[in-house]
């Protein structure tokens, strides 16, 4: 114990940089992936053929492929084609596109459990769809989707790790690279698996918060 | 086309799939008439209010609302609807807002008044539906004749030129019919343009001044509301009045 904690003392602050990396990818991504995912999932209830189509086809696609592989595409094979990113970009992009697939069908099935009686109020006051959406279903829809968009944030968090495939220095990163220079795994490990969860857990609350406010079928 | 109408139907057909709901439907409603539409479920009758502010699509025919064509996917649509207001029978309201931002959601968002003018007849309306205590309740913590009262007004806030009510008291507790039913009572004194599909055959009868019995998706029988309700001529609508108004008898 004296020794892990003289290894901590020893490596967080090095650590501390992944962890700034982690929360930036993290952030990032999840703005990315929302509006990405609300903008999948307007399109799947537009009732316009082409649009839920290809929205349909587009989250299938998405979902159909390992983050790992999007992440190789964006990094590694976009420069080809003469658009190249720095790895924090690819990364925080790669994520968000692939994330933008699991909001888009949460968002969907909150807006989807809209009362029909809802949309036909609002149009019955002259409302255009937009204008629907915006001020009657969305803000109601918002309850129902919170507390699995709470979820997804804690899998994008854990996920961003494997933004280190395309050399991103976030935590995990950090944390492979001193143990392959120091060979202390277990310290450094131990101390990655710890920071994750102190990031982790305090989403996890978050979301167990939202679940009882809203749940509940109280406002 | 009838020049006075305010709303014109003509041989209107709908369909839903292989259920033809609405074949041939014709009627002109005037300025000021206040027309109820009685008959059987699945008869048509909340399909044909549904059709008049474009809430449904319809196949056949024509619809006319002050001259203009009912299509739903034009843009006249949000006009047509903002002269011709729906009260429906599960109330609509919406549940995330306070009774006086439901009644001037549309005022506001919709027509573009300012929000202090548009509260300020808000409370007017709600005062006039008896509700003035209640404009910062939601609707959850309303009964259902509250609620329904806060949807006429709703309605009222667009200041409509005509109002379609949709069976309004059909999903109320018996007790609490009666306080709906005198708020359409004062709006049909006031002179209001109104159709009511409803199975209140006692309110049709003071109410309204005509009566149109609907049956598999057309009109059997229409006329004077008193005359028609206590002399029906068709068997159809002598067999529904029989079994609406004494329930309990079996043949």
């Amino acid at each position: 114990m004296q020794k892990f904690l003289a290894d901590a003392a020893e490596f967080i602050l090095i650590l501390f940089q992944g962890v700034v990396l982690t929360i930036g990818l993290t952030i990032g991504s999840l703005v990315i992936s929302t509006l990405l995912g609300l903008v999948w999932a307007l399109m799947r209830v537009s009732g316009v053929w082409a649009l839920s189509g290809t929205a349909k086809l587009f989250v299938n696609f998405i979902r159909g492929i390992p983050i790992i592989v999007q992440l190789f595409y964006i990094y590694f094979v976009l420069p080809d084609l003469g658009i190249t990113l720095t790895a924090m970009q690819a990364a925080i992009i790669g994520l968000g596109i692939a994330y933008s697939a699991y909001h888009s069908e949460n968002f969907r099935a909150g807006i989807e459990a809209i009362d029909h009686g809802q949309i036909e109020a609002a149009q019955s006051i002259g409302m255009g769809w937009w204008m629907v959406m915006r001020r009657v279903i969305l803000p109601q829809a918002i309850r129902i989707v919170l507390p699995p968009y709470g979820n997804i944030m804690i899998m994008m968090l854990k996920d961003s790790s494997q933004a280190s495939t395309i050399t991103v220095a976030e935590l995990a990163m950090q944390g492979k690279l001193i143990a392959s220079s120091t060979f202390k795994n277990t310290s450094v490990f131990t101390l990655v698996a710890l920071m994750y969860l102190c990031m982790s857990l305090p989403l996890m609350a978050l979301v167990t918060y939202l679940e009882k406010r809203f749940s509940s079928g109280q406002r | 086309m009838d020049q006075t109408a305010m709303i014109h139907l003509q041989d209107v057909h709908k369909s839903f799939g292989s259920n033809h709901v609405l074949r041939g439907f014709s009627m002109a409603i005037t300025k000021g008439e206040i027309v109820c539409i009685i008959g059987p479920s699945g008869s048509g009758k909340s399909t044909v209010l549904r059709c008049i502010n474009g809430l449904e699509s319809y196949e056949g025919g024509s619809i006319h609302v002050n001259g203009t064509l009912v299509d739903n996917k034009a843009k006249s649509i949000v006009a047509i609807r903002q002269n011709v207001s729906m009260v429906f029978q599960r109330f609509n309201l919406f549940p995330h807002r306070s009774v006086l931002d439901n009644v001037t959601e549309g005022p506001v968002f919709v027509k573009g008044e300012d929000a202090a003018s548009a509260q300020k007849r808000g409370r007017e309306l709600l005062a006039r539906v008896g509700l003035s205590d209640k404009e910062n309740a939601f609707p959850r913590e309303l009964s259902g004749g509250q609620q329904q009262r806060v949807a006429i007004a709703r309605a009222l806030a667009m200041e409509p030129r005509a109002i379609l009510f949709d069976e309004p008291t059909s999903a109320l507790d018996p007790e609490l019919v009666g306080e709906v039913l005198s708020v359409m009572r004062d709006l049909a004194r006031e002179g209001m343009t109104m159709i009511i599909v409803t199975h209140e055959i006692a309110f049709a009868r003071e109410v309204a001044d005509r009566v149109i019995f609907m049956d598999q998706g057309v009109i059997v029988e229409q006329g004077p509301a008193r005359e028609t309700l206590a002399h029906p001529s068709h068997p159809r609508t002598q067999d529904f009045l029989r079994r609406v108004t004494h329930p309990i008898e079996t043949d």
